[in-house]
């Protein structure tokens, strides 16, 4: 016993380490996108304050360029709005633009914008984040898509905390989303290699699918974070060639723009997010029935 | 105390260092240093090891709490801190037996101390980044990050660890 004892006194420093870096390791290997923007959510809210306020100076020397970025949405947007006034005016069956509020309350409007400044970016490390100043009491929720003000993919809100909200970025090795070629509707799987902060790829795109290097790459349309009928710019093709077993194309997409240097985003809610992903579950789960209403068996 | 102190305001100023700055310089997916190193390799050389296992577990966990890295953080910088009395026997040509002395960061030949952090910051940026990628795809990858992240990163230790020791240690 004395000599167990004596032994273990020599070798504790070594117990030790091996536990800690179990330990470490076991958190480690537990560990989910989820949970990083959970602890990042957490914190946000002690250093939040302190990053706001050095952002805050940062952001002061980009004002001109959002400035002129800002105005250009918003004569996008007048001019969508002016069309859709006019078309509303001139069609006899149409609702009166007065009842818009309340189409929203009806859920009858599908999505909901608002605008939010990055305050926390990182686009140097395999799993990047990005924190926004607006969390759960500005009406931020998770699985928000995000894009820029020039209409870019950034990605979509991870995780809330009262003021502020963790983004999962394009550049997160994690991040998956689908895309297409503008004019051909076939579409690829967008992920991101980890390898630039200025390209990403679209892999198993139809081999039937017409590539041309320049070609602009925009949403598919069938992702439940952007409205279908918005063009949600990712990129542009760079360079494409077969996979290994010659049945579709991987594609390099060149980012349409340098996530480093926004500093305002767009956050998107699909008012019918969680009934979709709910039905697609319950279907998944063979827990659907043909009644209508998902139920457990 | 002011010594202690000093070890205190040193760990909170890497820490603040690497999330406020090097954090926030985005030059590309390569540049990532990880200056927070500094503090273990400041540590006092005749520390107890078991203090410093310790010291640097904090710091990784710290680092962790601060970056949302759930673990990655504390598995480097832990292992750097356990390697750590093995890195000085090699750098300074010591035997670190319980008779012998270890001489001082000061006291250290400039080619020993620049060995020193060089290994030391080394050490830590394989096991960060290695179990980063967790992947054997882009090794090439991972060897140009640890390679371009860590020249700017012995750089900058190199001159916390000067700024340190010459203005605070030897005060």
């Amino acid at each position: 016993m004395y000599k167990l004892i004596e032994f273990i006194r020599r070798i504790y420093v070594v117990l030790l380490f091996l536990l800690i870096e179990g330990v470490a390791l076991y958190a480690y290997a537990h560990s989910t996108y989820y949970t990083q923007a959970k602890i990042l959510a957490h914190t946000n809210s002690v250093i939040g304050g302190l990053q706001n306020s050095i952002f805050g100076v940062k952001h002061y020397f980009t004002l001109r360029s959002e400035n002129e970025l800002l105005a250009q949405r918003v004569a996008e947007l007048e001019t969508q709005v002016e069309f859709m006034r006019e078309q509303q005016a001139t069609s006899a069956d149409s609702l009166a633009y007065e009842q818009m509020d309340s189409l929203t309350a009806q859920g009858l409007v599908q999505y909901r914008h608002m605008a939010a400044r990055i305050i926390s970016n990182t686009t140097n490390r395999e799993r990047n984040f990005i924190t926004l100043n607006k969390g759960t009491m500005h009406g931020v929720i998770p699985n928000m898509g995000v894009i820029t003000p020039d209409g870019v993919m950034v990605g979509f809100v991870a995780a809330c905390s009262n003021r502020y909200s963790v983004v999962k970025s394009i550049l997160n090795t994690d991040f998956r989303s689908s895309g297409k070629i503008v004019g051909d509707d076939r579409i690829g799987s967008i992920s991101w290699s980890g390898k630039s902060p200025y390209r990403v790829e679209m892999n198993n795109l139809s081999i039937y699918a017409e590539i041309e290097v320049g070609d602009e790459v925009i949403s598919s349309g069938v992702s439940q974070y952007f409205p279908p009928d918005m063009k949600v710019r990712i990129g542009y093709v760079e360079s494409y060639q077969r996979n290994d077993s010659q049945t579709a194309n991987d594609v390099v997409i060149r980012l349409a723009t340098d996530l480093a240097k926004v500093s305002n985003v767009i956050l998107i809610e699909n008012y019918d997010y969680n009934e979709v992903t709910e039905l697609e579950n319950a279907v998944q789960n063979g827990t659907y029935s043909t009644g209508g209403a998902v139920t457990p068996y | 105390m002011q010594r202690y102190l000093s070890y205190i305001g040193m760990f909170i100023g890497v820490v603040l260092l690497q999330i406020f700055l090097i954090d926030n310089i985005s030059l590309g997916i390569y540049f990532h240093p990880l200056i927070y190193v500094a503090f273990i390799i400041l540590l006092p050389l005749d520390m107890l090891p078991v203090w410093v296992v310790l010291l640097s577990a904090t710091l990784g966990l710290t680092m962790d709490m601060m970056t949302g890295m759930c673990g990655l953080n504390v598995i480097a910088a832990t292992a750097t801190g356990f390697a750590r009395m093995a890195i000085i026997g090699f750098t300074s040509g010591l035997n670190t037996g319980v008779d012998d002395t270890i001489p001082a960061l000061y006291r250290l030949p400039q080619k020993n101390l620049l060995t020193y952090i060089i290994l030391m910051v080394l050490m830590h940026s394989i096991i960060y980044f290695v179990m980063e990628s967790l992947s054997m795809a882009h090794m090439f990858h991972t060897l140009l990050r640890i390679v371009v992240s860590d020249v700017v990163c012995v750089v900058i230790v190199w001159y916390i660890v000067k700024l340190f020791v010459e203005k605070i240690l030897n005060k």
